[in-house]
């Protein structure tokens, strides 16, 4: 006897959850059905940045042949759902079919927050979510010409990066007064800043984008700053965050958190014993996760929770980066204070070349966390040692060898 | 023999002809001191302000050997006749010199400020500086407004709250000591300030002073009943300038103290040295000692004494060791500590493993550290948390017998059992025992007990060799 399973949503996370679930399901208990709103299956979204550099869909795809071969998965590309009836255990698509499920899993993943600019609707102006967004993008590309990334965050850096290798001038603006703020301090932020500035990338921090004007032909021409300056572009990426996609008409409702997302415990239970919710969409004990690494965490223990299986609470997500970006090394990883909130923190500089940062507990010099900018050791030795209080040689571990 | 006359009887006239003893100066001295009493340890003034010492405590043993000319007021100086004219009471005196030494000392800066002093530029009641002791004495009232955030300023606010008085401290800058704190350092400061009871009232300047109490640029007053200005002090100069003698800010002298006249030199607060001015009481000693030894024949040079500020308050611990430009220098590393919890906080400015500056709050055993080895120029130990939070072992000395074991290095987990076990395999010398174990390597405190215990071993090896009797 088989039950159905709907998943809502074919992104990366929702993917992760029906493969883990096709290798989990020995019994062969589940029959899943896959509802992707894109007319592509699911693609590593992580990756469209190196999209808009030149690589093709099929390099980004995560949908391998035994996958859509297995008789088990039904996956509808090009079919969004439209409502969900919670009484009746039904979804309804927007080609008009009704499907019954036994459970749900609501993978809608997020939209990009456009800031209410006046402008923002001209033409030349873009997002960069999905690949037909970057196919739109890409397609509007001038080399030679400026461009405005808007939002200093990762997927601001990401796009401003991408035009910038298409042979664009981009300015990027971030309305913190520094870049990634949520993910760095200012002097990390500094590390990096000194990059973007090495590779020609005009920074415009501590300000926003106030209004996008347009030319003779009804497209972009500049944007106006909040401090009056005028900035000639070709074209604008909204890069300012996403907000979670927690619209989808069900009833009866199911609870939001607070900052939106859907509502739900430490095992992703919406309050629906038969509605999980994974990825950017879910709002795990009140808090939305945008990086991959948690979203794959929760995929996993659903699919461990289908199977009958035991599976950890998410209360702790571990929301360490890693990544490269214009050139320069930045990295998180542990948190950032204790139990109590607090923390002693300790800095070490070189220049502008590297920066790192560690909190320590207060009571036992424990290592919490730290932030790395630059040439500094790797993130993966220095979280192994979280737990303990670090070595008494901890700045030749952040900074390995004598940089010139 | 010389005769050397100097105007000025501050600490570094003290300093100056204490070290003219010492070294054997077989000529005459003569000091003229504009004021009646004598000199005074200026640094303690707000100790006394506290009440926590007499004001008669602020005054050193005479020096024996010199001629001090009380309310001698020096009116010009003729350095091509070589005397200086003066005037005691009603009296005209002139005073020839082989040698003159102008230790003129620095006056307060008076803002021009409404309210604060009368037509002929003399300070209203209930208006001081603080300079000398008497002005402990002008300060009256139940409340009073510091105006400054320099060290002085802080000094003066911390003290009155000591000793009860309602104490506001007004500053231009976000908070007292911005500028050598940093933003961080200095909201501690604040912070610590208002939990020992100053109100901190930062980012405001002062519009105009009434009678008990103190206007504010953004409309708000504080209670005053006493003002006193701490707004920064400036060489005294006006004798030097007048006297064709070259001058800057201070009184320009090169590294032998000497100014442009090759038989006047200058110490002290008036003095201007590679480029610097009042580079606090420490400076103003060093300079007194070395023109001590330039005045009896021996070539010295005025080596730069590294500034360092620390700050006289029992409210928190704080030192400004080094030049603060130093951490914009190219091929420096930043160390920094912040507990924002304990309340502490600390910068290190590092050229290669020796110090060139750092900034120190609420961290007493670092300040002691960090100081010392500055001044010395030595290394910092790689374990710099060690370094600034004063890791140390508290050991019990002499209870070491094999059957107890105890941790040697705290930074490098090296227990006394692994000392041994690596003596036993050969390690016999203090330097074996550190290659072969890493203990000594991290915050360096652990070295005279690694020393006690390979020489403890070693007699006993020596003993056990005897032949027994």
């Amino acid at each position: 006897m088989t039950a159905t399973l709907v998943v809502i949503g074919h992104g990366m996370v929702g993917h992760r959850l029906v493969d883990t679930l096709r290798e989990l399901d020995r019994d062969r208990r589940w029959r899943v059905v896959v509802l992707g709103e894109e007319r592509e299956p699911a693609y590593d979204r992580v990756r469209l940045s190196a999209y808009l550099g030149g690589r093709s869909r099929a390099e980004l795809s995560l949908v391998a042949f035994e996958f859509l071969a297995d008789p088990r998965i039904e996956v509808r590309s090009g079919t969004p759902a439209v409502h969900v009836d919670r009484r009746a255990r039904t979804v309804r698509t927007a080609d008009g079919n009704v499907l019954p499920y036994d459970a749900l899993v609501l993978a809608t993943g997020s939209r990009p927050f456009v800031p209410p600019v006046p402008g923002r609707e001209l033409d030349n102006c873009f997002v960069q979510r999905t690949l037909e967004d970057t196919d739109a993008l890409r397609a509007a590309v001038r080399p030679g010409r400026p461009a405005v990334v808007v939002g200093g965050g990762l997927l601001g850096l990401e796009a401003a990066q991408g035009l910038q290798l298409l042979g664009m001038r981009p300015h990027l603006v971030e309305a913190a007064p520094h870049l990634m703020p949520t993910q760095l301090d200012a002097e990390a932020a500094h590390v990096l800043q000194h990059g973007a500035n090495r590779l020609g990338l005009h920074l415009h921090c501590g300000t926003t984008v106030t209004a996008v004007n347009a030319g003779s032909h009804g497209a972009v021409r500049s944007v106006t700053l909040g401090d009056g300056t005028v900035l000639d572009t070709d074209l604008v990426v909204f890069a300012a965050g996403v907000r979670p996609r927690d619209d989808l008409p069900v009833a009866p409702a199911l609870r939001l958190g607070d900052r939106g997302g859907y509502l739900t415990d430490a095992l992703c239970r919406t309050s629906d014993d038969r509605v999980w919710a994974v990825g950017e969409c879910a709002a795990v004990l009140g808090r939305c996760h945008g990086l991959v690494a948690p979203g794959y965490r929760m995929a996993q223990s659903v699919a461990r929770q289908l199977t009958g299986r035991p599976s950890e609470p998410l209360d702790a997500m571990d929301t360490s980066t890693e990544l490269k970006l214009l050139g320069v090394h930045v990295a998180t990883f542990g948190s950032t204070s204790d139990e109590d909130g607090s923390a002693v923190e300790m800095t070490f500089r070189e220049s502008v070349s590297r920066y790192a940062k560690v909190f320590l507990r207060r009571d036992t010099g424990a290592l919490l966390g730290g932030i790395l900018a630059g040439e500094t050791g790797s993130r993966t030795d220095l979280a192994a040692r979280v737990g303990r209080p670090p070595a008494a040689d901890l700045e030749r571990v952040l900074f390995p060898d004598p940089s010139f | 023999m010389s005769h050397i006359l100097v105007l000025g009887h501050g600490p570094a006239t003290h300093r100056l002809l204490r070290g003219l003893r010492r070294h054997g100066h077989d000529g005459t001295v003569t000091v003229l001191s504009a004021e009646y009493r004598p000199v005074q340890h200026r640094p303690l003034l707000t100790t006394v302000l506290q009440g926590r010492l007499e004001a008669d405590m602020l005054r050193p043993e005479p020096e024996p050997g010199a001629r001090v000319l009380t309310g001698a007021v020096a009116t010009a100086v003729d350095t091509a006749r070589r005397v200086v004219h003066a005037r005691q009471g009603d009296t005209v005196t002139a005073h020839p010199y082989d040698v003159l030494v102008l230790a003129c000392g620095a006056r307060p800066v008076i803002p021009p400020l409404p309210g604060t002093s009368d037509r002929t530029g003399r300070l209203a009641p209930g208006v001081t500086t603080l300079r000398e002791v008497t002005d402990c004495d002008r300060i009256q009232g139940t409340a009073v407004t510091v105006l400054g955030g320099g060290p002085l300023g802080v000094e003066t606010a911390s003290a009155l709250a000591l000793r009860g008085t309602v104490t506001t401290l007004v500053c231009s800058g976000p908070h007292p000591l911005h500028e050598r704190l940093g933003d961080t350092g200095a909201a501690l400061l604040t912070a610590r300030l208002r939990e020992a009871g100053v109100d901190v009232l930062g980012g405001r300047r002062a519009v105009r002073r009434e009678p008990g109490r103190l206007l504010l640029d953004d409309g708000t007053e504080a209670a005053a009943d006493s003002l006193v200005l701490c707004t920064g002090v400036e060489p005294e100069v006006r004798l030097a300038r007048a006297a064709g003698i070259r001058v800057h800010h201070g009184i320009v002298v090169d590294d032998a103290l000497c100014t442009s006249d090759s038989r006047v030199h200058a110490i002290g607060d008036c003095a201007e040295h590679a480029g610097r001015t009042v580079a606090g009481h420490e400076s103003a000693l060093a300079q007194a000692d070395t023109l001590a030894a330039v005045l009896t024949g021996r070539e010295v040079a005025h080596r730069l004494t590294p500034a360092v500020l620390r700050l006289r308050t029992h409210v928190v611990d704080v030192a400004c060791i080094g030049p603060l430009a130093a951490f914009r220098r190219s091929g420096i590393r930043t160390v920094g500590l912040f507990d924002p919890a304990g309340r502490r906080y600390a910068r290190l400015a590092l050229d290669g493993d020796r110090i060139a500056a750092a900034v120190l709050l609420g961290l007493p055993d670092a300040i002691a550290t960090v100081s010392h080895l500055h001044r010395r120029g030595l290394p910092v130990p790689s374990d710099r948390l060690g370094l600034l939070l004063g890791i140390r072992s508290h050991f019990p000395p002499a209870e070491d017998d094999d059957r107890t074991d105890s941790m040697v290095c705290l930074c490098n987990h090296v227990s006394r059992r692994q000392l041994a076990g690596a003596w036993e395999l050969g390690a016999r010398t203090v330097p074996a025992l550190v290659r072969a174990t890493r203990a000594t390597t991290g915050c360096g405190s652990c070295i005279e007990r690694v020393e006690t215990l390979c020489a403890g071993w070693t007699d006993a090896a020596g003993r056990e060799l005897e032949p027994t009797p």
